[in-house]
């Protein structure tokens, strides 16, 4: 459950765009979880849920998830295959190789905020 | 713009009466910055901390139990007099592995996260400069951080390693690499430990391997007893290749 921890960076970071803009509440959080970025969705809305509850600024705050492709190159036919779904396929689909190699989806992002 | 609150409503709507009228001032803000950002920019400080120093620094993860600490102690043994080597122990309770490596004379520290699933990077910078006031903690060719026991969380941590290493040992199962599969994909060694088991466990060595490599062609793999001693070499042959390049590079 390292995505407890990710989340308390998050707020760090988020009470201090909240004081640069004179907000007093956040509304909605936006963020990019890259299905290769270790981080489980669930977990992290988990975590926010329970941490936001708690908490004066973002209490009642929405969080939005986006989820970036990811470009699968394969190292047979050299094809590559954008999935947006998160999920990994189990080979190429144009040839049948199994080793393909991934590109992109490794980050953790604060698309945007929306605060008052 | 309305000069009395700001916000971008026109001016004409009156602030003199005593209730909430309801406009919000909401603003949108993009940031666009990763969460990893600060994590990963105090790894890169660590990196040129060790660089500065010569050490090389090896982030080792596995799952509880796999032998790490033990291999550890038989790595300071064979080493001795050869590699001058430092250690982190990550846990999240007690000084047990600490205690065990200082019994082999090194200097090291114990980081207790009191929880938390891994090691980042400002535990590790606060543990090395911790571990360079122990006895021998300036003169460190060779850096041990063990982190907590967990396939999965350390994997998106970097500590400003120079190496990371994922250990499975046969006991656990060789479907490892494709279960966890971050901790194999971030990893530039494998190493299968405690092969003395192969003969009471169903552990396919080329499998395990196979399906690490399949993840990530690149990975270094090795598989080791550090009790029985067999394929340590290839271990100890590694940490050396590692040294005297850190070495040839500092000129130290």
């Amino acid at each position: 459950m390292h995505e407890i921890s990710l989340v308390q960076g998050l707020f760090q970071q988020l009470q201090e765009l909240a004081i640069d803009n004179k907000a007093s509440k956040i509304i909605c959080v936006t963020m990019e979880i890259g299905p290769l970025s270790g981080v489980v969705v669930d977990s992290f809305q988990f975590g926010f849920d329970i941490l936001s509850a708690d908490d004066e600024l973002l209490k009642g705050a929405k969080l939005k998830i986006k989820i970036p492709p990811v470009e699968y190159s394969c190292t047979g036919c050299g094809h590559v295959e954008t999935v947006t779904t998160g999920q990994k396929p189990e080979e190429c689909p144009k040839c049948g190789e199994l080793l393909l190699i991934p590109k992109g989806g490794e980050d953790l992002i604060l698309l945007q905020v929306e605060m008052e | 713009m309305c000069d009395t609150c700001g916000c971008p409503s026109p001016s004409d709507h009156s602030h003199d009466h005593g209730h909430d009228h309801g406009h919000s001032h909401t603003k949108t803000v993009d940031v666009h910055a990763s969460l990893f950002a600060a994590n990963d920019a105090l790894a890169r400080a660590n990196r040129e901390h060790f660089d500065e120093v010569g050490a090389v620094a090896l982030n080792l993860i596995s799952s509880p139990g796999s032998g790490k600490t033990t291999l550890l102690e038989h790595t300071i043994e064979a080493l001795k007099g050869e590699i001058r080597i430092g250690v982190i122990e990550g846990d999240i309770e007690t000084e047990r592995d600490a205690e065990r490596i200082r019994k082999k004379g090194v200097p090291v520290i114990q980081l207790t996260t009191g929880g938390a699933c891994h090691l980042d990077a400002a535990m590790t910078h606060k543990g090395f400069h911790r571990l360079q006031k122990e006895v021998g903690g300036n003169d460190i060719d060779l850096l041990f951080i063990e982190n907590v026991g967990n396939l999965v969380c350390p994997s998106t941590f970097d500590l400003g390693e120079h190496e990371r290493v994922v250990f499975v040992s046969v006991p656990e199962g060789p479907d490892k690499p494709s279960k966890y599969p971050k901790a194999f994909t971030s990893s530039q060694t494998f190493v299968v430990t405690k092969t003395d088991l192969l003969p009471y466990f169903d552990f396919p060595v080329p499998e395990a391997v196979g399906d690490a490599l399949k993840l990530n062609p690149n990975l270094r793999t090795m598989d080791l007893s550090a009790t029985s001693g067999e394929g340590m070499d290839q271990w100890l042959n590694y940490l050396r290749e590692l040294v005297s390049a850190m070495k040839a590079k500092t000129g130290k």
